[in-house]
């Protein structure tokens, strides 16, 4: 047990991180790349540029989007809040990478990482507890829509215990271990699954109004490879 | 011959003949990412989707069916499954070594024939998806792919072929016919107002040249003798092209090879009467297709100008003049015709000119960016055999909109959204209600009597009328015509 907690805080860890940074940077150039092709194959270069901006902030912070489905929105975002700050600015963890890397940045007392940390697993819950009950997202959910959350709520579940040994009915061990493997395994399936939205969705409004700025010649060019050129309509 | 036992519409009787359809379809959608620019998005709605459903609550086909194959991202996972399956390497690694994954087959394509023809491409569902998936975009694409394997409705695919093979508009209007109407509309101005308003045809060196839907020539009068009245009363330097007078393109509905020639075809004839400008009539479709001329001819091309932000203009510079104390008195409201309203480009003006020459002006709800489809778009409204499906589930929707209002008029400058609305209307027991154009409701206000402004080139106008020009893309039946009326002269 020993040897796989500190297989999985250390290089199963790190894998497991640089995996995502990795594999997100890749999807990240990969968009950017192909967004700056587009472009310069555009026939139309005029760009929407602030409808564009404000959509792309609308959506990173989706306050005003609010006014429909209000309880599966303020559920999504609360849950969004809850997963980025938890992680991110948890003391513990930050003492963590000033040990490693030695970079270190304000954090969030333990009392409200306990709250957001609750609010997490309960939101987390809640998306999918909507998910199976609402027909519309039932007929479209895979696999990911469902394992996803539950998942997530592994990490914070055992964080959780860990932070408060007293109502742990788990070895601290084997609580440590399931933390970090779940966590290590999510840092994995970032870039495999919808969770890479991370890192692309800053950029899909522009993605969808690029879409429609084809090459001037794109049509005539279609029919010639499909040797349509002069074929009747 | 004509099949529809396949599809809920008509298609040609050689689409029912095709063979080997799967590849045809795949070597065409390999064509057109390579081509075109729809493997950004591809590639990024495949990572991205989320399947949250908030699509689904925007989408007024869902809301009346509540069958999960209505919900926009249902519907674009279709299309996205071939991408993922067919053009990313986890796709063809996962089926090589795993044999893994579907095959695109017959079956397959069938139903995607007639899911893509379910959806308008209103674009609503774009603004409530958190990951800014287009759905309209895949409908647009995925509808091109299919016209590659011969599934386009008849109806849209007729029309095109008149337009660039046969008599060169939609309509099938031979340039003769076009004449007369326009000189019936000239008498029409002369007998009902007794005003000599011009219809300026082939005008050399005119600012702008007038593409309508060519359906309003046959169906919508007053929209055009409105058009024609600001244009007269405002010094508008402006003429109707005998070589292409048809600012419909239904190459936007089906096929981007199809848009392209279409919209190439406008910018020629502008060039052939070395004008500065189009101006398109009361259609949305017609406005959005003009929009994609820098895409097709770059950006020297001649700038684009919708009637109703023309007309707005004029009249918020004082230059139009409005008949004092006459106003349309019946409760009024307004239609916003998707292609023109839902990236908020053309909303203000329509309303503007309405609360300015109506007194009892209501809105819809929800309006501008966020209305609903009249139900008749993507070219689903020249699909008659659907009549049903969409004055029923589809339009149902705006049927209940215009119902709340309790409106007289409702106006909306779309020729397509027009000819929906009142099929809407007729089917839904809004007997009392009249579909208007933006330009019908003008006509009734300006002051056609007061000193109009001489148009600059009404001589150059006069002198071109009497030489017919007949244009090489005309057919072979508008030269008879046109031979048989240059006999009787």
């Amino acid at each position: 047990m020993e040897s796989l907690l500190h297989f999985a805080r250390g290089p199963g860890f790190l894998f497991a991180f640089a995996f995502m940074v990795l594999g997100l940077l890749r999807h990240l150039f990969l968009m950017i790349w192909q967004i700056a092709r587009t472009y310069i194959r555009a026939g139309d270069k005029s760009l929407p540029y602030s409808a564009i901006a404000i959509s792309s902030l609308e959506w990173m912070f989706p306050i005003r989007k609010l006014r429909d489905q209000p309880v599966f929105s303020l559920t999504s975002i609360i849950f969004h809040l809850a997963v980025i700050i938890v992680p991110v600015f948890l003391l513990g963890h930050i003492e963590l990478w000033q040990r490693g890397i030695g970079l270190a940045w304000p954090g969030i007392s333990n009392s409200l990482a306990d709250v957001l940390t609750v609010v997490a697993i309960v939101t987390g819950l809640a998306l999918l507890l909507q998910r199976i009950t609402a027909r519309a997202t039932r007929s479209l959910s895979r696999f990911q829509d469902y394992a996803l959350p539950l998942l997530i709520t592994i990490p914070f579940a055992t964080g959780y215990l860990m932070m408060h040994p007293a109502i742990n009915p788990f070895p601290y061990t084997l609580t440590f271990l399931t933390h970090l493997v779940s966590a290590n395994l999510l840092f994995i399936l970032v870039p495999l699954t919808k969770l890479s939205h991370m890192a692309l969705l800053p950029g899909s409004q522009l993605v969808s109004e690029l879409g429609w700025h084809w090459p001037r010649d794109a049509g005539s060019r279609v029919a010639a490879s499909l040797g349509k050129e002069g074929a009747p309509v | 011959m004509t099949g529809k036992s396949k599809y809920s519409y008509y298609v040609e009787g050689t689409a029912l003949e095709v063979e080997d359809r799967p590849r045809k379809f795949l070597q065409a959608f390999a064509a057109v990412l390579e081509h075109s620019s729809y493997s950004l998005p591809l590639e990024v709605y495949t990572r991205l989707g989320a399947k949250c459903s908030r699509c689904a609550a925007a989408c007024q086909l869902y809301e009346a069916t509540q069958d999960p194959q209505d919900i926009p991202c249902h519907r674009s996972e279709r299309l996205l499954r071939i991408y993922r399956r067919y053009f990313t390497k986890t796709g063809t690694l996962a089926a090589r070594f795993l044999g893994k994954g579907f095959t695109l087959t017959d079956e397959y394509l069938d139903e995607m024939a007639d899911a893509f023809y379910r959806c308008t491409a209103c674009r609503r569902c774009k603004l409530t998806c958190p990951m800014g998936i287009d759905h309209g975009l895949i409908t647009h694409l995925a509808r091109w792919l299919l016209a590659e394997i011969e599934i386009v409705p008849k109806a849209l695919q007729v029309a095109v072929r008149a337009q660039l093979e046969g008599v060169g508009n939609t309509s099938a209007i031979p340039v003769p016919a076009l004449i007369d109407t326009c000189e019936f509309l000239e008498e029409e101005f002369r007998d009902i107002y007794e005003v000599d308003v011009k219809f300026p045809i082939d005008v050399e060196g005119a600012e702008y040249v007038f593409f309508p839907a060519v359906s309003d020539f046959l169906m919508e009068a007053d929209t055009l003798m409105g058009n024609a009245a600001v244009m007269q009363l405002t010094g508008g330097s402006w003429t109707i092209g005998t070589g292409n007078f048809d600012g419909i393109n239904y190459g936007l509905f089906y096929s981007d090879r199809m848009m392209e020639r279409i919209v190439r075809n406008v910018v020629s004839e502008v060039e052939r009467l070395k004008a500065k400008k189009v101006l398109v009539g009361e259609c949305g479709h017609a406005t959005r297709s003009a929009w994609f001329i820098p895409t097709f001819c770059g950006k020297e091309a001649p700038e684009v100008v919708n009637c109703l932000q023309y007309a707005w203009q004029q009249i918020e510079s004082g230059n139009l003049p409005l008949k004092e104390g006459v106003k349309i008195e019946e409760r009024t409201t307004y239609h916003d015709p998707c292609n023109i309203a839902r990236v908020g480009r053309i909303t203000e003006e329509p309303r503007e000119i309405l609360k300015r020459i109506c007194s009892d002006y209501v809105e819809m709800t929800p309006n501008r960016t966020e209305n609903y489809c009249c139900g008749g778009g993507g070219g689903t409204v020249s699909i008659d055999e659907i009549r049903a499906f969409r004055t029923g589930p589809l339009g149902q929707r705006k049927a209940e909109q215009i119902r709340a209002t309790g409106a007289k008029y409702v106006v909306s400058p779309c020729a397509n959204c027009k000819k929906q609305l009142r099929e809407l209307c007729e089917d839904n027991g809004l007997d009392d209600v009249e579909v208007v154009g933006v330009h019908d409701l003008l006509l009734r206000v300006v002051d056609l009597k007061r000193d109009v402004p001489e148009v600059e080139n009404r001589e150059a106008a006069e002198e071109a009328e009497q030489k017919l020009y007949v244009p090489a893309s005309v057919g072979a039946a508008a030269k008879q015509d046109l031979k048989i009326s240059d006999d009787e002269e």
